[in-house]
C-alpha cells in the first residue's frame, strides 16, 4: 500500500515537471495565412507559416544561407545541366505514412502546375526523374548555379495523402482539401484551423530533426490594427508579435518584461523612374518631354535625398543608406560598388542647370501608403527634399490594393518600390527590375519603368549559368556598375525589422521576416 | 395585412438589389483584386488566366448579373482570399456581431433610460449637469478611441481583462456563443461598451426629452392635481408613455449597431462581420464584400420591416387606409 502510495506520488511529481516543461506559445501577426496549401499563393505570410508545417528539400538556416532538409546532400549532375537531390530516409509525414522521392515527384508536379502559384521556381526544369526510392534529378534546361537556393520555399507534400483527398492540384478559386489540412513532415502539425481568428499548431513528436524549441502546442492570432496587437502583448496574452511600428518601440522597451528584436530586412526601399515615359504626366511646367530621361536629372535626384535625416527623424537611427538594390550580406552584392551618392544638393542644381532646367520642374510622385514602414512619411520627406533643389514633387499616395494595377498603367513620373529577392541572390532584381521588360520570356515583370540597358540584358543568362562564383561576381559587379552610373533607380536603405516579445521568449529573426517556431524557447 | 407583408417584400428584394448593384460598381475602383491574390513572381499570363476564370474580364453588368443570379439561388461563391465558401464565413461571423450589437444595447438600455428618467425628473440637479457633460463627451471621442483607452486602461494597466478576440465560446449547433462562458463575458465586455457609448447617449437623452414632454402634458399635471404620488406618476404614467417612441427609434438603431460595428470589431480584433469586411477590403475579395454589404442591407431592410408591422398593429387607422 505504502509503495502504491509513494509510486502515486512521485507519478504526480512527474507529471507536474512534465507540464512545467510543456509550454504554450501564443503569437500574432498582422496577416493571416490565406491557405494551408503550400502550393497555392506565393506569399510571404502563407510561406512562413508552412515553413513551420510543411519543409523543403532544403532550408535556410539562421543566417539565411541553404543546409539540408529533406535531402540530405544535393550536386549538380554529371554530363547533364541539372542538380542530383539524395533523401532522408526514414521521415515520416505527420500521418505516419513514408517519405520517398515519389512525394517528391509529386509535389513538383503539383507545384508546377498552370493552377500552382509557385510555378515560376520551377521555369528552368526541364525534367524530373525519381532515380529510385531516395534519389532525384531535377533537370535544367541550362546550367543553373542557383537551383537549390531557389526552391528553399519549396514544400513536400505527401502524394497518397493529396490523392486520397482530392488535392491533386492546388485551389485557385474554391476550397480544397490542402486549403484547411495539412500532412507535412516538418517539426509541427495543425490542431485546429479557425481563419482570420484562430490557427493552433502542435509539436509533431516523430519529426526527424533535432528539437531546438520547447513548445508543446503554438496559438496562432492574426491581429490587424497595431494598437491592439501591441495591447495584447503588454497585457500579457500574447508572448510575440511581428512587426510592431517604429513609433511603439519606446513603449515596449520602457515596460519590465519585454523586448525589441531589431534586425534588417532583406528587402530595399527605392525610387524609380518612368524611363520610358516620353513625357512626363503630371507636370504642371514641363510638357512633351521627360527630364527624367536625362541622367544627370537622374542624378540630381539622387544627390537630393539625405538620408542621415531620414533616418534621424523618420526610422529612429534604425536604418543602414543602401547602394544597390540587394542590401551586403546576399549573394552576389556587389563590394565594389558599395557606396551610394552623397547628399549634396549644391550637384543636385548644378546637373539640373547642365540638363537644361536651372529652375527644376514639377512632376508626379506616386507612393503606397500602406505597404512598406513609414512608406507616405518617407515620401514626403523625399518631396521636400527634392523641393530644395528645384525638383518640385507632386504627391499621390494610395493603398497597396491600388498603387500595383496604377504603376502597371504607368501612371507616375517617379515611383517608390521596396524589393527583397526571393533567392537571396542578386540575379532575383537583376531580373525582377533591371532587364528589359519581356513578358515572353518572363523578365522584367516588376521594371515599371522599363529601364533597359542591352549589356545588363546581355550579361543576365550568363550571371544566371555561371557556376564560378569569381567569374560570376565580376559580372554583377558590371551590372551594379551600369545600373548605378545610370541611376535606373535610386536605392534609399535596407528596411528595418522590429519584432516584440516577451522577456522570457528567446527566438531568431531571419532577415526574410519569417517565423520559424523551431527556433522558439520559452524559460 | 398581408399584402402589406407581400409588398413590403417585393419592396425589399429591390431596395438589396439596388444595394447590390451600388456595392458592385464601386467594387471597380477598390482595387486588383489578382495582384492580391498571386505573389510577385506570378507571371503575367498566369495572373491574367487567373483573371478569365474569376470572370474579372467580363462587363461590368454580366459580372453583376451572374453575382444577383448565384445569390438568388442561395450560392455565395468563394473567397478570393481564403477559398472559402463565403456564405459559410458569413455564418461563421454573424454570431459575434449580433451578439456583441445586442449586449451592447442592452447596456446602453440599462444606464441610459435610469439616466434620461433621473435628468429628466431633475433637470435642474448638479448631478444632471454632469451626468450631461460627461455624455456628451463620450460622444465626442472617436468610438476607436474610447476602445483603445479601455483597452489601455483594463486591459493592459489593470489586466483586468482581455484586449482582443472572444474568448471562450460555446458551441449551440452552429451557432458560437460568447454568452455562456465567463470567459466570453470577460471578453464581451470592453467591446460592447465601446460599441454601447454613443446609443447609449442617443437612449439617454431620447428618453429625457420625451419624459420632460410628458411631464408637460395635461394628463400628468390633471394627475399631479389630483394628488396621485409622484412615484407612481413618473414611473407608472409618464415612463410608459415615454417608452413607446423610444422603443421604436432604438429598435430602428439596432440596425446601425450592427452596420456601424465595424470600427469596434477592428479595435478588439472581435471576429465578427464589420472585422471580416475590413480584412476583406485590404484584400480586394470581392464576393465576400458583396455578400457582407447585401446582409447588411438585409438587416435593415428587416428591421424595417419589423417596425413597420408593429406600428400596422398598434395603430389600426393604418391597416383601413391601406385596405381603402
Amino acid at each position: 500500500m505504502k509503495t502504491l502510495k509513494l509510486a502515486f506520488i512521485i507519478g504526480a511529481i512527474s507529471l507536474t515537471a512534465l507540464s512545467a516543461s510543456a509550454e504554450t506559445f501564443r503569437w500574432a501577426s498582422k496577416t493571416d495565412p490565406q491557405t494551408m496549401d503550400p502550393h497555392a499563393v506565393n506569399s510571404a505570410p502563407v510561406l512562413s507559416f508552412l515553413n513551420n508545417i510543411y519543409e523543403g528539400l532544403v532550408r535556410r538556416n539562421k543566417g539565411m544561407s541553404i543546409e539540408g532538409s529533406l535531402a540530405q546532400s544535393w550536386a549538380p549532375l554529371n554530363g547533364e545541366n541539372g542538380w542530383r537531390f539524395n533523401l532522408r530516409q526514414g521521415v515520416t509525414f505527420q500521418n505516419g505514412s513514408t517519405f520517398n522521392s515519389e512525394d517528391v515527384l509529386f509535389s513538383y508536379e503539383r507545384a508546377s502546375s498552370e493552377v500552382a502559384d509557385v510555378r515560376s521556381w520551377f521555369a528552368p526544369v526541364k525534367e524530373v526523374r525519381a532515380v529510385d526510392d531516395y534519389t532525384i534529378d531535377f533537370i535544367t534546361n541550362a546550367p543553373n548555379p542557383l537551383f537549390p537556393d531557389s526552391i528553399a520555399n519549396f514544400m513536400i507534400l505527401d502524394k497518397d495523402w493529396a490523392e486520397a483527398n482530392g488535392a491533386e492540384l492546388p485551389a485557385r478559386d474554391a476550397e480544397n482539401f490542402a486549403t484547411m489540412n495539412v500532412n507535412g513532415t516538418g517539426p509541427f502539425t495543425l490542431a485546429s484551423r479557425d481563419p482570420g481568428i484562430k490557427t493552433v499548431l502542435v509539436s509533431n513528436s516523430n519529426w526527424w530533426g533535432k528539437v531546438e524549441h520547447n513548445i508543446t502546442s503554438a496559438v496562432f492570432t492574426p491581429i490587424g490594427n497595431s494598437a491592439t496587437g501591441l495591447a495584447a502583448l503588454l497585457s500579457g496574452e500574447i508572448d510575440f508579435i511581428q512587426p510592431i511600428p517604429l513609433q511603439d518601440v519606446g513603449q515596449v522597451e520602457s515596460r519590465d518584461g519585454f523586448k525589441v528584436l531589431e534586425g534588417e530586412e532583406t528587402r530595399v526601399i527605392m525610387f524609380g523612374f518612368g524611363h520610358e515615359h516620353e513625357k512626363l504626366l503630371y507636370s504642371s511646367d514641363v510638357t512633351g518631354a521627360n527630364p527624367f530621361q536625362d541622367v544627370r536629372v537622374r542624378q540630381a535626384a539622387a544627390h537630393a535625398i539625405d538620408i542621415a535625416s531620414i533616418d534621424r527623424v523618420l526610422f529612429r537611427g534604425k536604418i543602414d543608406g543602401a547602394s544597390q538594390l540587394v542590401p551586403a550580406g546576399i549573394s552576389g552584392y556587389s563590394e565594389t560598388n558599395s557606396s551610394r551618392p552623397a547628399y549634396d544638393p549644391e550637384r543636385s542644381k548644378a546637373l539640373l542647370s547642365e540638363a537644361g532646367y536651372p529652375n527644376g520642374f514639377s512632376f508626379g510622385l506616386k507612393c503606397p501608403n500602406d505597404r512598406y514602414i513609414n512608406d507616405e512619411a518617407l515620401c514626403r520627406a523625399a518631396a521636400s527634399m527634392f523641393a530644395a533643389v528645384g525638383l518640385k514633387a507632386e504627391l499621390n499616395t494610395v493603398p497597396v490594393r491600388e498603387y500595383w494595377p496604377q504603376l502597371r498603367k504607368d501612371a507616375f513620373d517617379m515611383y517608390l518600390l521596396g524589393w527583397s529577392p526571393g533567392t537571396f541572390d542578386i540575379e532575383h532584381p537583376i531580373r525582377f527590375l533591371m532587364s528589359t521588360p519581356n513578358s515572353e520570356k518572363k523578365l522584367g515583370s516588376w521594371n515599371f519603368g522599363g529601364y533597359s540597358n542591352q549589356r545588363v540584358d546581355e550579361l543576365l543568362p550568363d550571371i544566371q549559368q555561371e557556376i564560378d562564383p569569381v567569374a560570376r561576381q565580376t559580372m554583377v559587379d558590371e551590372v551594379v556598375g551600369i545600373t548605378q552610373a545610370e541611376v535606373a533607380y535610386i536605392p534609399l536603405y535596407t528596411q528595418p525589422l522590429i519584432w516584440a516579445a516577451k522577456e522570457n521568449v528567446n527566438l531568431t529573426q531571419r532577415a526574410d521576416n519569417f517565423f520559424m517556431l523551431r527556433w522558439v524557447t520559452v524559460d | 395585412m398581408a399584402y402589406f407583408i407581400l409588398k413590403r417584400m417585393v419592396q425589399s428584394v429591390f431596395v438589396m438589389l439596388a444595394v447590390a448593384f451600388l456595392a458592385f460598381s464601386l467594387f471597380q475602383f477598390v482595387g486588383d483584386p489578382i495582384t492580391q491574390m498571386t505573389g510577385v513572381e506570378t507571371s503575367f499570363e498566369d495572373q491574367e488566366r487567373l483573371r478569365e476564370e474569376l470572370g474579372l474580364n467580363d462587363p461590368f453588368i454580366y459580372q453583376f448579373v451572374r453575382f444577383s443570379g448565384n445569390m438568388l439561388q442561395g450560392n455565395f461563391g468563394f473567397s478570393y482570399r481564403t477559398r472559402q465558401p463565403v456564405a459559410d464565413m458569413i455564418a461563421d461571423r454573424v454570431p459575434a456581431t449580433l451578439e456583441l450589437g445586442f449586449v451592447a444595447l442592452i447596456i446602453s438600455l440599462l444606464v441610459g433610460v435610469p439616466t434620461g428618467v433621473y435628468t429628466a425628473l431633475k433637470p435642474r440637479g448638479a448631478l444632471t449637469q454632469i451626468i450631461l457633460t460627461t455624455t456628451l463627451v463620450g460622444v465626442s471621442i472617436p468610438t476607436f478611441v474610447i476602445g483603445i483607452m479601455l483597452i489601455f486602461i483594463f486591459g493592459v494597466q489593470l489586466g483586468w481583462l482581455p484586449t482582443f478576440g472572444r474568448g471562450g465560446t460555446l458551441q449551440i449547433g452552429s451557432w458560437g456563443s460568447s454568452l455562456f462562458t465567463l470567459d466570453g463575458w470577460r471578453a464581451l465586455l470592453l467591446p460592447a461598451i465601446t460599441l454601447g457609448v454613443y446609443q447609449l447617449t442617443l437612449t439617454m437623452r431620447l428618453v429625457r426629452a420625451e419624459m420632460m414632454e410628458v411631464m408637460r402634458s395635461d394628463y400628468i399635471q390633471f394627475a399631479m392635481a389630483r394628488g396621485v404620488p409622484m412615484k407612481r406618476l413618473h414611473y407608472k404614467h409618464a415612463l410608459a408613455n415615454t417608452m413607446i417612441p423610444v422603443i421604436t427609434i432604438i429598435g430602428l438603431q439596432f440596425g446601425g449597431v450592427i452596420a456601424f460595428s465595424i470600427v469596434t470589431e477592428s479595435v478588439f480584433q472581435w471576429p465578427g462581420m464589420g472585422l471580416l469586411f475590413l480584412e476583406s477590403i485590404r484584400f480586394v475579395d470581392i464576393p465576400v464584400m458583396g455578400v457582407y454589404l447585401v446582409v447588411i442591407a438585409f438587416f435593415f431592410v428587416l428591421v424595417n420591416l419589423v417596425v413597420d408591422l408593429l406600428y400596422v398593429a398598434i395603430d389600426p387607422r393604418l391597416r383601413i387606409r391601406d385596405v381603402s
